[in-house]
């Protein structure tokens, strides 16, 4: 434990690039996340479309996903005999996102219909009453569910950092290029040496906090700035 | 200015509104009366482009309103005050300046507007509170602040009257003279008649989403049981003698021109005799005055000034009420 908190402690270059690694790989997939989850989300939480108590079920589907089966399917698709083998991805930090969008598009597009879908049908109608064109509409909507829609955003982020068993597959957990923080927990406790891991793990949750809180203070911000 | 023709609005198989014709002529106060789930809201909707009739056409200014970009740029002339108005999770500010963001307007043109939106309606204590700590009635002060502040050509507002306080109630005949006078088109729907009689020019009655062919005062839906010759049908809780050859569903009009009023019990032709108090007096806005009496149901009637005199009639006074089997219309 001790020789844990020493190596977070005195900045180990290793551990600070694992961390570093861990947290590009959860931003990013969540941002591309979000840009996918959360219109499809909104479509499928506002409009009335013929198959859309389907498309619910399969998004509330695919929350359960086993994170490993995405991580093969990923696996599959970026092997060089796959069909975008010849993009050589896999086992990049990109192969990591990729399959952690998979797995977070679902979080941020069930999340988000269940938002709107609660939203206060007037919302719209008012918009639309003082002029508002489709977009503004929308975006009428979405800042009614702002709340409910940083949730979304933050769960998607959680389970992208959170995530270990399709980061191993896909990444292969190679020091120095694709090991993530959870995937070091994973290896350091496989190895035995359970400081390491719980060091490694309280890095992760301090992450967590960290850009919890960052998230926390532009929602703060951005209602001040509406008032 | 803003006309609908051959509307037809279908929900769940059925009809709920059919209007062959309906015109808002520029700078008119139209009033909308009719029973609760006659369509008045719909009719509102659907002139404030935000609920789309299944048949018919709207226009503008003579212009068919059609396609989306069409429909856009109508509501940008028009704005509708819904009778439980809502007002976004923010500011009472960032409510009133939303419409003006959407067009641009300059900050400083955009601030004397809501000004003069906020005085006009008696707001000035609540434009920097928040939205979620205002009651009903300051909810409805705000929504029609919000709507003035666009300086619509057409302003719908869905009973103005039953939503809002009555400090409101009492600035509204002020308010509709001002926007009269700036040109506005004002359609406004009310089940209170005599507010109706007060505050429009021209009283529009919705019956079962059509245009009552009757005066708008004193309608009941009914059934008219089977037979001939005189028969007692339901007016809500009254039960009135009348003379149709309508069998089934119906409307039941008592023209408040045609009601005796009297202190005592008449001993006269009129079949049906209720008593009741009066609740409410008002200039009928034609030299007469128009009597809200309580009978079980309120009913709308209409006496000159010498008559009220007369009978030495106030508020609270017990009255008779005579009507005559034939004056009441069956249709």
């Amino acid at each position: 434990m001790r020789r844990g908190a020493e190596l977070v402690m005195s900045g180990d270059a290793e551990v600070f690039g694992i961390a570093l690694l861990s947290l590009r790989v959860a931003l990013v997939a969540t941002i591309i996340a979000c840009l996918f989850g959360i219109p499809i989300g909104f479509v499928v939480g506002t409009t009335r479309f013929w198959g859309r108590r389907a498309a619910i079920t399969v998004l509330n589907t695919m929350l359960a996903f086993p994170t490993v089966v995405v991580g093969v399917v990923v696996w599959g698709l970026l092997a060089r005999s796959g069909p975008f083998g010849g993009m050589g991805l896999l086992y990049t930090w990109w192969a990591i996102v990729i399959a952690e969008v998979v797995l977070a598009v679902p979080i941020a597009a069930a999340l988000t219909a269940a938002a709107v879908q609660t939203i206060d049908p007037r919302v719209r109608r008012t918009a639309l009453t003082l002029g508002a064109g489709p977009w503004r509409v929308h975006w009428a909507v979405a800042q009614e569910a702002r709340y409910a829609l940083t949730a979304a955003v933050v769960v998607a982020f959680g389970r992208v950092l959170a995530e270990v068993g399709a980061a191993m597959i896909v990444g292969g957990n190679i020091r120095y290029h694709t090991r993530t923080l959870t995937t070091a927990v994973a290896l350091a406790t496989s190895q035995g040496d359970f400081a390491l891991a719980i060091a490694l793990g309280l890095v992760l949750i301090a992450l967590a906090l960290t850009v919890n809180v960052l998230l926390q203070m532009l929602q703060l911000r951005g209602d001040a700035q509406r008032a | 200015m803003l006309s609908a023709h051959s509307l037809r609005l279908g929900y769940r198989g059925r009809w709920v509104l059919q209007i062959e014709n309906l015109e808002l002529p520029a700078g008119s106060r139209i009033a909308l009366v009719g029973p609760n789930g006659s369509g008045k809201s719909t009719l509102l909707r659907i002139l404030a482009f935000i609920e789309q009739p299944t048949h018919g056409e709207l226009r503008f200014d003579g212009q068919p309103v059609r396609t989306r970009r069409d429909r856009l740029a109508a509501r940008r002339r028009v704005t509708l005050v819904e009778q439980q108005p809502l007002l976004f999770d923010t500011t009472v500010k960032a409510n009133l300046m939303y419409a003006l963001r959407l067009r641009h307007v300059r900050h400083a043109d955009a601030a004397d507007l809501m000004r003069s939106a906020v005085e006009r309606v008696g707001i000035e204590h609540l434009v920097t509170r928040s939205a979620r700590e205002l009651s009903g009635g300051e909810i409805q002060r705000v929504a029609i602040a919000r709507a003035l502040v666009l300086r619509p050509e057409v302003l719908l507002l869905d009973e103005p009257q039953s939503s809002a306080d009555q400090e409101m109630v009492s600035r509204l005949p002020a308010l509709m003279e001002e926007l009269r006078a700036a040109g506005t088109t004002v359609c406004f729907s009310s089940h209170r008649l005599e507010e109706a009689y007060r505050l429009a020019d021209r009283i529009i009655a919705l019956v079962d989403g059509k245009l009552s062919p009757a005066a708008p005062e004193n309608l009941f839906r009914t059934t008219v049981p089977p037979g001939t010759g005189p028969r007692v049908v339901q007016a809500g809780p009254l039960a009135l003698l009348v003379v149709t050859d309508k069998v089934g569903p119906a409307t039941v009009a008592i023209p408040a021109d045609d009601i005796v009023v009297s202190t005592e019990p008449l001993h006269s032709s009129a079949r049906n005799q209720f008593h009741g108090k009066i609740v409410r007096l008002a200039d009928d806005g034609r030299g007469g005055v128009a009597l809200t009496v309580d009978v079980g149901t309120e009913l709308l009637v209409r006496i000159t000034r010498a008559a009220l005199a007369d009978l030495n009639l106030s508020v609270g006074s017990s009255v008779v009420l005579s009507i005559k089997t034939m004056a009441v219309r069956v249709f």
